[in-house]
């Protein structure tokens, strides 16, 4: 099973123009330039693809991509 | 519900006439830019959104819907009843009054004496509202012939310094002719899908002038409860979602395949959305036809202006197959799958590729 820091990177790089250097694990979404609509995208397709629900407002700027993993992953454990 | 096809003795509603018709003022996102505190690389990353067109002063919504009115019916030609019709259809969520409807006074000055003329309101679904009505309409032999305009001038009610819906928000109407006819031939409008979810009014709404807090109520309305509000990150949740649930019902019904859809045509919200939207479905970006980067959200006239903009531009083959999905206030949706005909391009409908 793919894990889902692998499949947050590639919801973020379907979405997101992001070099592929800067997407890295302590990279925050405010680094990134991820922008209010586009967490909505994010918070959309991580429901959709897999299954999990994590709010747009939840996705603060200041969040890295290893800690909205670290989510993804408890949300998992608790809904199996 | 099984199916919604019309029943095979019934007419079927086939586009026969089509055209866009916007104000000859452009604004430009560096215009904008001069008031708001935004700039041209803001609005076109957000939106997709290069340039939109302004009604002048004192240019009504029935303005723009006479304009496309009088060229769908030129582009209906030849045969019976060329250039007229028995109904007119106007969906719009701007009307010239609160009272009467628009659609007559359109008629009226169409010279379309007499015919049946009623507004349809659906926000920015309202066009796909508006077809299923005119189906309805010559399904049930009450009109043989129907205009229908989707008109909007959304720079009536949007506040010009609210950033977030100045930039969006363009005005502009579109117009089709739909007659009688044959479910198997082309041109030949559906399956549908509509729906709505009033318990979202508050995500897209001008709070003040209706019956819940009129005008005339003593207490002056504040600014914010006289313009149009859109709370944008939750609208953009729902239309996505609505869309493609939509899109899928309409091609399920009619026992299609995404694979069968040649364009698919969204109402223009905003770029991004429109390519969201067209991604959960599985079609390719070329498929999805888009015309918002000149002309902006149009509400009601959308889908007709971006069918115009697509039929002008040569993209529109008679027999591909259309998907029209649009999203609004309400909150609405629907979806039409449409076969396309053989249409007359006027040369004036050159001026919806401005």
């Amino acid at each position: 099973m793919t894990s889902a820091y692998e499949e947050l990177v590639g919801i973020l790089t379907r979405l997101h123009d992001a070099p592929a250097d800067l997407i890295r694990s302590e990279a925050t979404l405010g680094a990134l330039d991820v922008d209010s609509l586009t967490t909505v995208e994010i918070s959309i397709r991580i429901e959709r693809d897999l299954g999990v629900t994590v709010g747009d407002d939840e996705l603060q700027p200041d969040l890295t991509l290893g800690e909205i993993a670290a989510l993804i992953d408890a949300r998992r454990a608790t809904t199996v | 519900m099984r199916s919604n096809a019309p029943s095979p003795s019934a007419p079927a509603a086939v586009l026969c006439g089509l055209a866009g018709w916007v104000p000859p003022r452009v604004v430009t996102n560096d215009e904008l830019a001069e008031r708001l505190d935004t700039d041209d690389t803001w609005i076109r990353t957000r939106t997709g959104i290069r340039r939109r067109h302004l009604a002048g002063p004192g240019q009504a919504t029935s303005d723009l819907a006479v304009e496309a009115g009088r060229l769908a019916l030129r582009s209906a030609g030849g045969g019976s009843g060329a250039g007229s019709a028995d109904a007119v259809i106007v969906t719009t969520t701007t009307p010239d009054r609160p009272c009467p409807a628009t659609a007559p006074l359109v008629a009226a000055r169409l010279g379309l004496d007499g015919a049946a003329a009623f507004d349809v309101g659906a926000v920015c679904t309202g066009f796909v509202y508006g077809l299923a009505t005119a189906a309805g309409l010559i399904a049930s032999r009450v009109a043989a012939r129907v205009l229908l305009i989707g008109a909007d001038t959304y720079s009536t009610i949007v506040d010009p310094l609210d950033r977030a819906n100045a930039v969006v928000f363009g005005d502009g109407a579109g117009a089709v002719v739909l007659r009688a006819g044959h479910p198997d031939e082309r041109g030949a409008v559906g399956h549908f899908d509509l729906g709505s979810d009033g318990a979202h009014e508050d995500l897209i709404m001008v709070a003040a002038g209706g019956s819940r807090r009129p005008y005339a109520d003593g207490g002056e309305p504040t600014p914010a409860q006289r313009h149009f509000a859109m709370r944008g990150r939750e609208v953009y949740r729902h239309a996505v979602t609505r869309m493609a649930a939509s899109a899928r019902t309409t091609l399920h019904r009619a026992g299609r395949k995404t694979d069968d859809v040649d364009h698919f045509v969204p109402h223009q919200a905003n770029l991004r959305i429109l390519h969201s939207v067209a991604e959960d479905l599985g079609l390719p970006r070329e498929r999805c036809v888009a015309n918002v980067d000149s002309v902006g959200n149009t509400g009601a006239a959308s889908i007709p202006l971006a069918l115009a903009d697509a039929a002008a531009r040569g993209r529109l083959r008679p027999g591909d197959r259309l998907l029209l999905t649009a999203f609004g206030g309400g909150l609405t949706w629907g979806s039409c799958l449409l076969t396309w005909p053989s249409l007359a391009t006027h040369p004036q409908s050159e001026r919806t590729t401005p």
